[in-house]
């Protein structure tokens, strides 16, 4: 009787767990579709914030900006990602304790310090230079640099969930080291690619904080435009960005876990 | 060495398309290792000097305990493994220095290590399409192999949709269908359960029979190797103990270690030595042909026991202390003294003495065997 109790009791905080996380997604959502000027009232549905939306031309180089960064950054991370994660698999079996932690650092060092650091080195290197404007470039190197350890560690885990004696039968049936990167390492990896290059794009489209220090004038990015705009007021239009973002990250995060959840054998 | 050496170094295997799995038309190859050293790290030596040469055609074992480098060897053979010092020929051909992708060389993994990523047909034509074979004559050489070796639907099925068993099939069709020179098989029946097991033991073997390729195969079941072998190397630490034929080996050691490897428990020193009057603990015993070595070894199956207290020469009298019986055939204990004898006695439907029974153990000359420690 008592653990019935008890099981209901945990159903419920579940509810309500899942409640205190998608309720204030939901509210945005909704309010993206109303069809009156003021965030108080719901009036009605309607589509007209959206189609100002693609009327207003910040919003849609800040969409550009977002989409070239994140699309760019998570294709250069991917390839650096993935040979850093082959090579903590290789050398796994060796004492390499410390250079593990430099790859987990920066997912858990804040953002705030990240961005600044990022900031003030590439102002240093323009400075000295006069490489490294800030802009796009700069933000698709900072993006990269954190996008890196997801990707790698992805990669290694799909390696080091392997049989390691495929590694060996691939040698065995005649495959010099080209074609066993080819048709046996890359195919192999495949899903874990994929899902590290929707993880990579679903942060940096998230991404603020660092964005924010690496951006230049010309290269506003979704958040930073929603920053800018707040300070004038929520408007409905902002609403309907953020219902926008949130589908597209969603829909990222999705394919990323439906890839890495292809089955390994 | 470039990819254009490699149509040479692998037997250029374009020119091998009429024989296939099927029928024995190639050569087989032998294999010639001189002196291999082997040491992993500082402390750990795997193969201390071998020297071994296994014929063409050859069903060969390499047995031993882990950690006796049996597998070592293998995957010195395999191009898998470098050796520090020493040199592998197969045929006339040295490669020691040939990396695994120019050796025609297969080998069935312990854990089969078929492709993930691949379909079974996939799996079977990979070693055809990375020596770079066309579609076509891959597509044939993989359904023969397939009738070969009775693959049936299974070709069409997903890896992850066959069973161990299957699994076992698929790897060794997988190496045989490139043709090698010499098939290696690491411990490719472990993993399998005791009915499967003995039913691939001999499927194994006729496949070996019937296209007269080298095999060399690795195990640490003494069972085994004595079931599928032409002949059998015993390694221990390192080391070739003993090469020879099943019999030799089993009725035969080279020494003691041999000895209890191959399941022998009746060895006794030999205190003192008058021609073939052999003094061990358990009373004189006279020997014909016995050999030159301090320890006397007597097979549990040659002895013979009779019921009560009979005198004669090599009788001893013995107490039965432990009876296993076993339908079949029926094991003893018995207790000559101070000393234990295992005995095995086939049930032919004559009286199986009893626990407690006394009872005259008799031992022919010509089954003593004695060896070195």
């Amino acid at each position: 009787m008592r653990k019935r109790t008890l099981r209901r009791g945990l159903v419920g905080f579940w509810w309500l767990t899942l409640t205190f996380l998608y309720l204030p997604l939901a509210v945005v959502v909704l309010f993206s579709f109303n069809a009156a000027n003021s965030a108080a009232t719901f009036t009605g549905i309607s589509l007209r914030w959206y189609r100002q939306l693609l009327g207003n031309e910040q919003i849609v180089s800040a969409f550009v900006n977002s989409m070239i960064l994140a699309i760019t950054s998570s294709a250069i991370a991917l390839v650096i990602g993935s040979l850093i994660g082959y090579g903590m698999y290789r050398h796994r079996h060796r004492k390499l304790g410390w250079l593990i932690v430099l790859i987990y650092l920066p997912i858990v060092l804040p953002d705030i310090v990240f961005g600044i650091s990022e900031m003030v080195f590439f102002v240093r290197i323009y400075d000295l230079t006069g490489l490294f404007r800030p802009g796009l470039v700069t933000m698709i190197i900072a993006h990269v640099t954190f996008q890196i350890p997801f990707v790698g560690l992805i990669v290694y885990s799909r390696f080091v969930g392997l049989d390691p004696t495929l590694f060996e039968a691939a040698k065995d049936l005649y495959a010099a080291p080209v074609k066993r990167v080819i048709h046996f390492m890359l195919p192999t990896i495949k899903p874990a690619l994929i899902s590290a290059f929707f993880l990579s794009f679903t942060l940096s489209v998230d991404d603020f904080v660092i964005s924010f220090f690496t951006a230049g004038p010309e290269s506003a990015t979704l958040p930073i435009y929603i920053w800018g705009a707040i300070k004038k007021g929520v408007s409905p239009e902002i609403n309907a960005i953020a219902a926008l973002m949130i589908g597209a990250v969603a829909i990222a995060a999705f394919l990323s876990l439906l890839f890495s959840q292809r089955r390994r054998t | 060495m470039k990819e254009t050496t490699r149509s040479q170094s692998v037997d250029s295997p374009t020119e091998r398309t009429a024989s296939s799995t099927g029928d024995p038309v190639r050569q087989p190859s032998s294999i010639e290792m001189q002196g291999l050293h082997k040491r992993f790290g500082r402390d750990t030596v795997a193969l201390n000097g071998v020297d071994l040469t296994i014929e063409a055609g050859e069903f060969f074992t390499l047995l031993g305990p882990s950690g006796c480098g049996k597998t070592t060897l293998l995957r010195i053979l395999a191009g898998l493994e470098e050796p520090d010092d020493g040199r592998l020929a197969i045929g006339d051909r040295d490669i020691t220095e040939a990396p695994p992708h120019k050796r025609s060389v297969n080998t069935v993994f312990q854990s089969y290590a078929l492709f993930p990523h691949l379909s079974v047909r996939e799996n079977l034509a990979f070693g055809l399409k990375m020596q770079g074979l066309a579609a076509a004559e891959r597509d044939a050489r993989v359904a023969r192999v397939a009738e070969f070796i009775q693959l049936g639907d299974l070709v069409d099925r997903r890896v992850d949709q066959l069973s161990g068993g299957q699994r076992q099939r698929i790897a060794l069709a997988r190496a045989l269908v490139c043709e090698p020179d010499v098939l290696l098989l690491d411990e490719p029946l472990s993993a399998l359960d005791a009915g499967l097991r003995g039913q691939l033991q001999v499927e194994l073997l006729r496949i070996q029979k019937r296209l007269g390729m080298t095999f060399v195969f690795v195990t640490h079941d003494q069972q085994e190797a004595m079931v599928m072998s032409d002949r059998i190397a015993v390694l221990n630490g390192g080391i070739i103990q003993q090469v020879g034929p099943p019999r030799e080996v089993y009725e035969r050691p080279a020494n003691a270690f041999v000895a209890r490897f191959m399941g022998h428990d009746n060895l006794y020193p030999i205190t003192a030595r008058d021609g073939d009057r052999l003094t061990t603990s358990l009373g004189e015993l006279t020997a014909e042909a016995a050999g030159e070595g301090g320890l006397l070894l007597i097979r549990p199956e040659t002895l013979d026991l009779l019921p009560g207290e009979v005198a004669g020469e090599n009788h001893l009298s013995a107490t039965v202390s432990e009876r296993l019986y076993r339908g079949s055939h029926a094991e003893y204990r018995l207790e000559i003294g101070d000393t234990t004898l295992q005995a095995t006695l086939n049930n032919r439907g004559r009286h199986l003495p009893e626990m407690g029974e006394r009872v005259t153990v008799v031992v022919a000359p010509v089954d003593l065997v004695t060896l070195s420690e």
